[in-house]
């Protein structure tokens, strides 16, 4: 079989850059061996959200009940039937696989399924159903992914889980202990506290979302400890026998902690074993596939995206990745050249991330200004029972070109567009004070956050 | 107590209180006057935010009445405590209202009680709610008085059985049937406050269509979607008067064209949200000469100053959208003229937001507009069915519609119904504010899995190449 495009991964990044391959007339093939969607659609962000929407909802309805909250009353404390959970979380995941399946054969872009295995840097084999298929290529994206990294004395299996697992229990452990409290550890646990799991973090790092600064996370920190949620900080696991997992803590003492499951989200790896990567001469970088502004690598006609490539592995990067490779591909000018990719938590409360802190510029000696607006002075969010966190903007102080906006606080995830729109045309902070934002809407917290880097906030 | 000052405010609402502090903040000596007994204005004490309260409080209730099978919740019988509901309500807004004072206190704002009188250019005189009176000459005078409800001829207001929205925002017991008279944006959020509560609903509308102001195509799918939620209405229909029983309404309906048969609806609470007027009574604008328009409003130049000089006026007593953002800007613009800097307000670039559910918001111009003006554009439309974060949420009704120019692709206006329409219209205002086209928006990256992708989405389908459709 040949074809100008061969995709390898059918993720957000393969199939993104499968189907504007199509858009654009080119002849496309996609190879996945799983089902389409990648780790994001069917074992990652979507069946999470999926889940924490479901917790955040069993945990709104508990405080009606217990609290007659807002005049709100349940006759009966609510319950939970967590395998009807599951089924309506696997019902998303498949109408969304449908869906980019769907997608692709609009596209007419040809789907193979099997996994792919290079004899060179244009031609695979695939092994499918119908026996073995050799694909030959003029162009070849890499996106094969990541996968949950496991730790040699916790191998997953049996209770220990993975995210992937996680998202697919048949019922609520009464006792989850949680290896890394990075953002999937945190998502995760987070959601299961709330459908009732008794849980406890070990984390080996002296902080929680160790990306993030102490004031970002302070606000979830407050979460967990609110709902007695243990973290053992500066802690390293160390084994686990007859449901208990063994650790060191942070005194050098070794400690046992009882557990009916043991989720490890100790971070993610690329994807480049036992598929022929060796024998397609590509250079590598630190363990990823290197590649350059283009996304292309060191091999002629190879490209790579997303998670394969290095960091930040989100979704989102990886999308913009494959259409951007599918367009040069075309003929089109681009690079990958983005201001900012924004990076969002969805902990209780939610953490977005977009651009740098005053912190991580001052290594290159830039003076920064930076405003600061807690949601307690945003009277949307003070209706909606929101108004746990803040927006922070980070500016240049010569000539108040924004840096950085980073926000913490209950449904700020959908703040992000407008950060991420205002990074990327390089917004200064009049440009945002100086846009009307709707009254009562939290994206007033933005307006107010430029106006105090500039000193003169209005509502504080 | 000095009775001197740079500028003298009337009116402590968003557009007044927000023109005392700015011009605090720039030097000037300001009083801000205010009758109400509270600040805040119209917005947080009987507006925006006591309807915001209830309108996610009913949506909680609506939600675990209706809302949690599908997630394996079963919650049994729910109920709702309306004196519990109404408390809590009240201290949202006096947290919000004591939060305004003491921001002008700490801007060392005047906050002086009572009622404002323009006795002079350069005076005016303050009728103090604890008795007596106050003489204050100001520099500056600002009219900041908001507006106040319009009824129609022949319906009067009683707060009890036929309610304004203020009468709406503090009933005691959930009405059986609410008429609604106006399907505009109040009419629409209160009506959803009291239906998801357990009313049944009517909404009659003079015109051919709901929020008939909005793009077409948005309040085409916008009166579908609250059909659906057991909304009545009735289009082209007008109220000619309202008869009242012991226990019970019944309101005439009446084609609004000529002729056609009366109907008469029999309710036990109707709701008159056929639009705000401006409120100036009492002031002393004809003594000091102030001109108005024909409409009732202060008539002013691009300066917010009347024909008198030094006494300006912003806000819902001037032209324009009677918006608290629209009302806080041009106070913030009016303080920096009178500081002498250059304050300035885009008309263009005004978004708007309805807080039914899903939400409906909008920047700029209309397909409709467009289409008068006979200007080529490009449609962009991206359904939240087809958003994977919507989809999780259980939120896939609506869409986002973005208008940018065929000819240099610039963002001419953007429409959004969905759940969170409200946060997500300001990235498109910073677009149209900012002359940015939907090429930009589609080249920056946006978080997945959030909404705000399919905002990108429509961008990229203005150009025939959204992904996920």
């Amino acid at each position: 079989m040949k074809c100008k495009i061969l995709v390898i991964g059918a993720g957000p990044g393969g199939y993104v850059a499968a189907i504007r391959a199509g858009q654009l007339g080119l002849d496309t093939i996609i190879v996945e061996g799983d089902r389409a969607g990648g780790t994001c659609l069917i074992r990652g962000c979507i069946p999470s959200k999926a889940l924490i929407h479901a917790a955040d909802k069993f945990e709104q309805m508990s405080a009606h009940s217990e609290k007659g909250h807002l005049g709100i009353k349940l006759a009966a404390k609510p319950e939970l039937d967590f395998a009807e959970t599951i089924a309506w979380k696997d019902g998303i995941v498949d109408r969304l696989n449908g869906g980019v399946e769907a997608l692709l054969k609009k596209a007419k872009v040809k789907q193979i399924k099997g996994w792919a295995k290079f004899k060179d840097a244009k031609t695979c084999d695939v092994e499918t159903s119908d026996g073995i298929v050799t694909i030959t290529a003029e162009h070849v994206i890499l996106a094969n992914g990541s996968k949950a990294t496991e730790l040699p004395f916790l191998p997953f299996g049996g209770d220990i889980l993975s995210s992937a697992e996680a998202l697919s229990l048949t019922e609520v452990p009464e006792k989850l202990v949680v290896v890394g409290a990075g953002y999937i550890g945190l998502e995760l646990g987070i959601a299961y506290r709330k459908l009732g799991s008794d849980v406890t973090f070990i984390e080996a790092d002296e902080k929680i979302l160790s990306t993030y600064d102490k004031e970002l996370t302070a606000p979830v920190q407050q979460w967990l400890k609110k709902h007695d949620v243990a973290v053992h900080l500066g802690a390293r696991a160390s084994g686990w026998q007859d449901n208990a997992l063994s650790y060191t803590d942070k005194d050098g003492k070794e400690q046992t902690i009882a557990a009916d499951k043991l989720l490890v989200t100790v971070g993610r790896q690329p994807n480049i074993d036992g598929w022929g990567l060796e024998n397609m001469a590509v250079d590598m970088a630190n363990g990823f596939i290197k590649i350059d502004k283009y996304c292309h690598t060191s091999m002629k006609n190879v490209w790579a995206i997303g998670d394969v490539t290095g960091e930040p592995m989100l979704a989102h990067r990886a999308s913009a990745q494959g259409e951007l490779v599918a367009e040069i591909i075309a003929g089109k000018k681009r690079e990958f050249n983005p201001q900012a990719i924004a990076a969002v938590c969805f902990t209780d409360p939610e953490i977005i991330a977009v651009g740098k802190s005053a912190d991580e510029v001052k290594a290159d000696g830039i003076e920064t200004i930076v405003g600061k607006f807690p949601l307690m002075a945003n009277g949307r969010a003070l209706t909606m029972e929101a108004a746990d966190g803040f927006v922070r903007i980070t500016a240049r102080a010569d000539n108040h070109v924004i840096l950085g906006i980073h926000a913490v606080g209950p449904h700020v995830s959908e703040l992000s567009g407008e950060f991420a729109l205002a990074l990327e045309m390089g917004a200064r902070l009049e440009d945002i004070a100086g846009t009307i934002h709707v009254h009562p809407t939290v994206t007033e917290a933005f307006a107010e956050a430029a106006l105090a880097a500039l000193g003169h906030a209005i509502h504080i | 107590m000095s009775d001197n000052f740079d500028v003298v405010i009337i009116g402590g609402g968003p557009g007044g209180y927000v023109a005392a502090i700015r011009a605090a903040q720039l030097g000037l000596t300001v009083a801000c006057v205010e009758m109400r007994g509270t600040l805040g204005g119209t917005c947080l004490n009987v507006g925006c935010i006591p309807s915001k309260a209830l309108l996610h409080a009913s949506e909680l209730f609506d939600e675990a009445n209706h809302g949690m099978g599908q997630f394996g919740i079963t919650t049994g019988k729910v109920t709702i405590d309306i004196t519990k509901l109404m408390t809590s309500k009240e201290e949202t807004v006096k947290s919000l209202t004591d939060g305004v004072a003491y921001l002008l206190k700490k801007n060392k704002v005047d906050y002086i009680e009572g009622r404002g009188t323009i006795a002079a250019q350069g005076s005016v005189k303050v009728a103090l709610s604890d008795g007596g009176e106050r003489m204050l000459s100001a520099r500056n005078i600002v009219i900041a008085t908001g507006s106040e409800v319009a009824s129609l001829p022949g319906i009067k207001i009683d707060e009890k059985q036929i309610l304004s929205s203020t009468g709406a925002l503090s009933l005691k017991k959930v009405p059986k049937h609410l008429v609604v008279i106006g399907g505009g944006v109040i009419g629409l959020e209160l009506g959803s406050v009291w239906q998801r509560l357990g009313a049944e609903v009517t909404v009659v509308e003079f015109m051919d269509r709901i929020t008939p102001e909005m793009d077409g195509e948005v309040s085409k799918t916008f009166a579908r979607i609250l059909k659906k939620q057991g909304f009545t209405f009735k289009l082209k229909s007008k109220v000619t008067g309202v008869k009242k029983t012991k226990t019970s309404l019944s309101v005439a309906v009446e084609p609004a064209a000529a002729g056609g048969d009366a109907e008469q609806i029999k309710c036990d609470a109707v709701l008159v949200a056929v639009g705000r007027k401006p409120y100036t009574q009492g002031l002393g604008l004809k003594e000091a000469g102030v001109k108005m328009t024909d409409r009732g409003q202060v008539e002013i130049d691009d300066h917010f100053q009347t024909n008198v000089k030094g006494i300006y006026a912003i806000g819902d007593v001037v032209r324009g959208a009677m918006l608290a953002h629209k009302a806080e800007d041009e106070g913030a613009a009016v303080a920096e003229i009178i500081a002498g800097f250059a304050g300035h307000v885009n008309y263009d670039a005004i978004p708007g937001v309805i807080y039914t559910m899903p939400e409906v918001a909008s920047v700029g111009k209309t397909e409709e507009a467009l289409k008068a003006a006979g200007t080529a554009y490009n449609a962009g439309k991206f359904p939240f069915t087809a958003n994977s974060r919507a989809k999780a949420n259980r939120q896939t009704d609506g869409f986002v519609k973005i208008l940018s120019c065929a000819v240099s692709d610039k963002i001419l206006g953007a429409h959004i119904i969905g759940a969170d329409a409200g946060n997500m219209i300001a990235e498109l205002t910073l677009a149209v504010e900012k002359g940015l086209t939907a090429e930009d928006i589609a080249y920056t990256c946006h978080a997945h899995p959030t909404e705000t992708e399919a905002v990108r989405e429509a961008a990229m389908a203005t150009d025939d190449r959204a992904i996920h459709m």
